[in-house]
């Protein structure tokens, strides 16, 4: 999931400045941002349903495969999408931060392997593969897709929390309230926490995009959404089979996701490179996967 | 033990772990299903001897336990289950799909390697320079985007616009070799993240490598610029992209289901998603074990290779 882990501060020339970049992302993501949470607002009430796959007659980007305006489900199929990725990464960090916080911070090394040992187990299940599991036996709906692809992320980024908490957690200043008999709560969260805080917006950055891939790759095989959903991964998978009749109601949201994954990714490794990249190398599970070796 | 022994051997027990991990979680699957797993699965059409059949086939008569064990014993044999919906065994759907699924993922893989260390290099020999900055924009924009919206707009452009190629591999069957046209947007599709994501790590690497006072010395020695760039820097820039690739088999799993999709190849993806449809667990149990192994195989290869490159690096069981 790391494509930012390559380049540090400090190390080579950074010849590029920036703003480039910057200006270019924030242009890409911009539009696609705006539909997906303005878009509903401006929807109104629908209209009635006309002949599926045509052009003209009032609908501006054409029909749909039931004949509904493309226009309109465009409007309204944005919204799933950011909304369901966001509360996936939340999610995600909702139980990662705790596991990794607790296995970083505890002395006792059977807790620490408790916690870590089951998910580099986990690690080995694809992603998708475990989605399409459960929804062989399951329907889920949008809350239910949130939860699984959380469930698929937690295990990398519980690592990440542990590994840049493991670091932050050997400090003397650790040491040093311990002693002092501080609560676990002050040296876990209002240091240790405080200090990966960097690291972990910059992960967060990165997850987000690829939980975005997952949540729309998911809905465009029909896990989680109705067959029918105003959601712009269902619009592509439901209107392909008018693609040569009608190609704009394929193609729009096509390019809506694009331009959202593209630009959003852009976007955090501009962010990252203005505010200054953390020090995330060993951070990695790539590059080091768990302490001992 | 040596060290390196000893790494293997650790290595191997976490696959092992995996594997087992992997059979348990498939198998718990359908002991998670809320009340009489046999009428849930009848689903649209729950008449009595439906029921029965699927009862009778999963044998859900008989103990949780009595049936992992045996479920397992089977898997060990190479036995993967019965079909619910078609009364076939589940090795015979494998073995439809295999072919085209094996034939996209060594496609992809023979062109990754080369595509993805080729530009990874080039960006670093000019790396600040407008190859590099185009190359690492690409680079970084596209290895986010879903295959399934990048493979619609590559149909659109080049299928549809053009008439260049066909849209879909309909009609082909599994002889796809003989239809090379119509493995090209797929394989492209597949290639579109893991190159992206391989460049970057090759590029990072080659920088990295070329400014250690290895290369330094080399230069100094007059070593030729050519030899010091591909015999001395790429193995070092190499070893952690070869960690990370391993990584990205989870993507092209997740690749190839969605290309089989889009482009209807009937290979084991097309199987899977069928499954999944007809909510044929046995099916879907037996290629999640599959695809769980691979996947476990493939990430103790990428390691192995990891260590040949750069013995010192860090790669832990």
């Amino acid at each position: 999931m790391s494509a930012y882990a390559d380049e540090r501060p400090g190390r080579g020339r950074r010849a590029r400045p920036g703003r480039g970049r910057w200006a270019l992302a924030v242009v890409i993501v911009a539009v696609p941002l705006a539909l997906a949470l303005l878009g509903p607002l401006f929807a109104g009430a629908p209209g009635p349903r006309a002949t599926s796959f045509t052009l003209g007659g009032g609908h501006w980007l054409g029909t749909d495969f039931v004949g509904r305006d493309v226009w309109r489900q465009i409007l309204l199929g944005g919204r799933p999408v950011v909304l369901t990725a966001l509360a996936a990464t939340a999610l995600a960090y909702l139980v990662a931060l705790p596991i990794g916080l607790i296995a970083a911070l505890t002395h006792r090394g059977w807790l620490e392997e408790l916690l870590m040992r089951p998910l580099d187990i986990l690690l080995a299940v694809p992603s998708l593969l475990l989605i399409l599991l459960v929804a062989t036996v399951f329907t889920p709906g949008a809350a239910g897709l949130a939860l699984l692809v959380a469930l698929a992320n937690i295990p990398d980024a519980a690592r990440l929390v542990r590994a840049a908490a493991a670091e932050a957690a050997s400090r003397p200043a650790v040491e040093a309230m311990r002693m002092q008999g501080e609560t676990w709560w002050r040296m876990g969260v209002g240091y240790v926490g405080r200090s990966i805080l960097r690291t972990l917006a910059a992960d967060a950055g990165i997850r987000l995009t690829g939980v975005l891939y997952l949540v729309a790759t998911a809905a465009f095989l029909g896990v989680g959404v109705a067959p029918d959903a105003a959601d712009w991964a269902v619009m592509v998978d439901r209107n392909r089979t008018g693609l040569f009749v009608q190609p704009w109601a394929v193609v729009v949201p096509a390019l809506l996701i694009v331009a959202l994954t593209t630009g959003g990714n852009l976007l955090f490794d501009a962010a990252l490179d203005r505010a200054g990249r953390p020090e995330t190398k060993d951070a990695r599970p790539e590059k080091k996967m768990g302490k001992r070796t | 033990m040596t060290p390196v022994r000893s790494w293997l051997a650790r290595r191997l027990l976490l696959g092992a772990a995996q594997t087992v991990a992997v059979v348990l979680l498939v198998f718990a699957l359908t002991e998670a299903l809320p009340g009489d797993a046999a009428v849930v699965l009848a689903g649209d059409q729950p008449d009595p001897a439906r029921i029965a059949a699927i009862r009778d086939t999963m044998e859900l008569d008989r103990p949780a336990a009595v049936r992992l064990l045996d479920w397992a014993a089977g898997l060990a044999h190479g036995d993967l289950g019965t079909s619910l919906v078609s009364g076939r065994p589940v090795n015979s759907y494998v073995a439809d799909g295999f072919g085209p699924t094996l034939l996209l993922a060594s496609l992809t893989v023979l062109f990754l390697v080369p595509a993805g260390v080729g530009l990874g290099v080039l960006a670093a020999r000019h790396q600040g320079r407008l190859v590099d900055r185009a190359i690492s924009t690409v680079t970084l924009g596209v290895y986010a985007v879903p295959e399934f919206a990048l493979g619609v707009l590559l149909v659109t452009v080049f299928a549809l616009r053009l008439g260049w190629l066909p849209p879909t591999a309909v009609g082909y069957g599994t002889d796809l070799l003989a239809h090379p046209a119509a493995l090209v947007l797929p394989v492209l599709v597949l290639l579109s993240r893991p190159v992206c994501s391989l460049a970057r790590m090759v590029r990072a690497g080659m920088i990295e490598a070329l400014a250690s006072p290895y290369v330094a010395q080399a230069r100094r020695y007059g070593i030729h610029g050519a030899r010091i760039r591909y015999a001395h820097a790429l193995p070092n820039a190499v070893a952690p992209a070869a960690q990370h690739l391993a990584r990205t088999v989870d993507w092209l799993l997740c690749g190839v289901i969605v290309v089989e999709a889009l482009f209807v190849i009937p290979g084991l993806g097309t199987v899977l998603m069928n499954a999944v449809a007809e909510r044929d667990v046995p099916v879907v149990q037996g290629l999640a074990v599959v695809f769980g192994v691979v996947t476990v195989v493939l990430n103790i290869g990428a390691d192995l290779v990891t260590r040949g490159f750069a013995p010192r690096a860090e790669v832990t069981a």
